[in-house]
């Protein structure tokens, strides 16, 4: 009737485990994105046990189930001491909870290299229960099922579109529309905020993604427009380098630490002083700063952001949320002709400038003074 | 806007699909027909294609190789059958088209996959007017076998088909039956030669 049933201990190699030879006989228009052997998947073929051979034998194991993990959740998983591999290798039963994600993980991870070693993945529905099958093939059929349910409403819309196709039109219309103003809305709450934190200078750029929020910015919100004021003033009467883009965060801070300090009506004179004192590197040669690209103002930005911050100077966040970014610079060099001239090299420079990575470097080193004519 | 883009593409499949089937009808290389149908199985596995498979015929193409020598091509046809009957209209399709003996012979092939694919196809294919067919005394005798075998793919489902497409009665009566007289061939491997 039925052969006798030994038990050996040692697991079958099922033709299904091994790696068939890939058609090279394929017509050009039958060829997949990847060569493959001719094979038929059945959902009997199909498990939600997955064999990986070609592990190579250096204690990978945790690296190996969480490669595997990155397609789903991931039971069970042992080595197969038995099963005959390769020298050097070791053959791995990994059992997923969904059969989705041992599909994925034997697509991705298939003929991958690990560690140096080609992987060889292979369904393994011989580790399967009764029960295991049982449920395979019912999740199958109700998955075919559900998806010809959707197909055929699908069709029925169409049909549906087709007799008033306006209709339809007019509701992905508005619900565009509707999405649009959402996010319009979303906008403006967020240009909100933004204009909040850094005093208006908005200037499109997303938030920075940094600890905007360990000082909330009510503090310093009742003398948020003087301030403004004054250092825009300031930035006019004295040609300092912020404007260009160089340190502007490190002043704006400056400036708007002092009216906390005096009151704001009489704090120019006061903030100017702070500001130079504070700032005598720059106030050296400020007109001779590279001109930097939009791209490199951001980043530096960056970089004095998280010195600030690791200074502990963390209480002036909202500006740096909003970079400021050298609009026109305006810098008065208290000279018609020193201004065109300062104009045009800094036209030029921007022209320069279009490979930034080079500028950084330049930048890094204070700027060499030169001798004024 | 997404409909259009998905019915385009969905005639570009139907296209492809309908290219596969004259191929195979036309080629005289049985390297070429094995491809292609093995191709055609697998499109059956995605439930998106099976409107435009039923469309192209492809269940009586698939039922065509049931017959065949090739084991080649018995395997992938009945593995595409495996993977359309899943599919209720395809399931109907294929009862009507007098599929069931041709089924059941595929239980005695030689080839693990072939048989399994054959069980899947049985089971999918059982409906209360046809399950007198589907679960006729030979094919329970033949699954009782199977529900024995060492290979625990063939023990599996066929246990699963026991529990599944018929009552324990019958299967009691296929037992009894099994001891007793009426033994039959069917899920006994043919041999080789």
């Amino acid at each position: 009737m039925a052969a006798p049933l030994n038990s050996w201990s040692t697991p079958e190699v099922y033709k299904h485990h091994e790696q068939q030879k890939i058609c090279p006989s394929r017509p050009k228009y039958r060829e997949g994105r990847r060569p493959k052997a001719v094979k038929v998947y059945t959902i009997n073929l199909e498990s939600r046990y997955l064999m990986v051979q070609g592990v190579p034998a250096i204690g990978v194991m945790t690296e190996l189930i969480q490669l595997s993990a990155l397609y789903g959740v991931v039971e069970e998983y042992r080595v197969m001491d038995e099963y005959p591999a390769e020298e050097f290798t070791e053959v791995y039963l990994i059992k997923f909870q969904k059969l989705t994600s041992a599909r994925a993980a034997k697509r991705h991870m298939d003929e991958k290299s690990f560690f140096g070693s080609l992987l060889h993945v292979c369904y393994a529905p011989e580790y399967e229960t009764v029960e295991d099958t049982r449920l395979k093939l019912q999740d199958r059929r109700r998955y075919v099922h559900r998806v010809a349910l959707n197909k055929a409403k699908e069709r029925d819309q169409a049909e549906e579109e087709s007799k008033k196709p306006m209709s339809s039109d007019t509701a992905a219309a508005s619900a565009r529309t509707s999405c649009s103003v959402d996010q319009r809305s979303s906008d403006t709450s967020s240009k909100a905020i933004t204009c909040s934190t850094s005093h208006g200078h908005y200037l499109g750029f997303p938030l920075l993604p940094l600890p905007p929020q360990e000082v909330p910015p009510y503090k310093h919100a009742p003398s948020y427009d003087q301030p403004s004021n004054y250092q825009a003033n300031q930035c006019r009467a004295i040609p300092t380098e912020d404007k260009m883009g160089s340190l502007p965060n490190a002043i704006d801070t400056k400036l708007q630490q002092a009216p906390k300090v005096s009151s704001t009506a009489s704090s120019s004179g006061a903030d100017r002083g702070v500001a130079e004192r504070r700032n005598p590197p720059h106030a050296v040669a400020p007109r001779f700063i590279p001109r930097t690209t939009h791209l490199e103002n951001k980043k530096r930005k960056m970089v004095e952001v998280s010195k600030e911050s690791l200074f502990g100077i963390v209480d002036k966040n909202e500006i740096l949320i909003g970079p400021k970014l050298p609009e026109q610079p305006k810098m008065d060099m208290a000279d018609e002709s020193l201004n065109t001239t300062a104009n045009m090299i800094r036209s030029t420079l921007k022209k320069v400038a279009s490979v930034p990575e080079v500028k950084t470097t330049e930048k890094t080193k204070p700027p060499k003074p030169r001798r004024r004519i | 806007m997404m409909s259009e883009k998905s019915s385009a593409t969905g005639s570009d499949r139907f296209k492809y699909l309908q290219m596969l089937v004259t191929e195979f009808q036309d080629t005289d290389s049985d390297e070429a027909k094995e491809q292609v149908l093995a191709n055609l199985a697998n499109f059956a596995y995605d439930p998106k294609n099976l409107e435009d498979l039923r469309t192209l015929q492809v269940i009586e193409l698939f039922l065509d190789m049931l017959t065949e020598e090739n084991e080649n091509f018995v395997e992938f046809g009945i593995g595409g059958l495996c993977n359309l009957s899943m599919d209720r209209e395809c399931r109907d399709q294929i009862l009507q088209s007098e599929a069931i003996p041709l089924v059941t012979g595929c239980l005695s092939s030689r080839r693990e996959e072939t048989v399994l694919s054959a069980i899947t196809t049985l089971m999918n294919l059982t409906t209360p007017a046809s399950s007198a067919q589907t679960t006729d005394a030979a094919v329970l005798q033949c699954m009782l076998r199977f529900s024995i075998s060492q290979s625990p793919r063939l023990h599996n489902l066929a246990t699963v088909f026991l529990q599944e497409c018929c009552t324990e009665e019958r299967v009691a009566q296929a037992e009894a039956q099994m001891l007793g007289h009426h033994p039959t061939a069917l899920g006994i491997p043919l041999p080789k030669d």
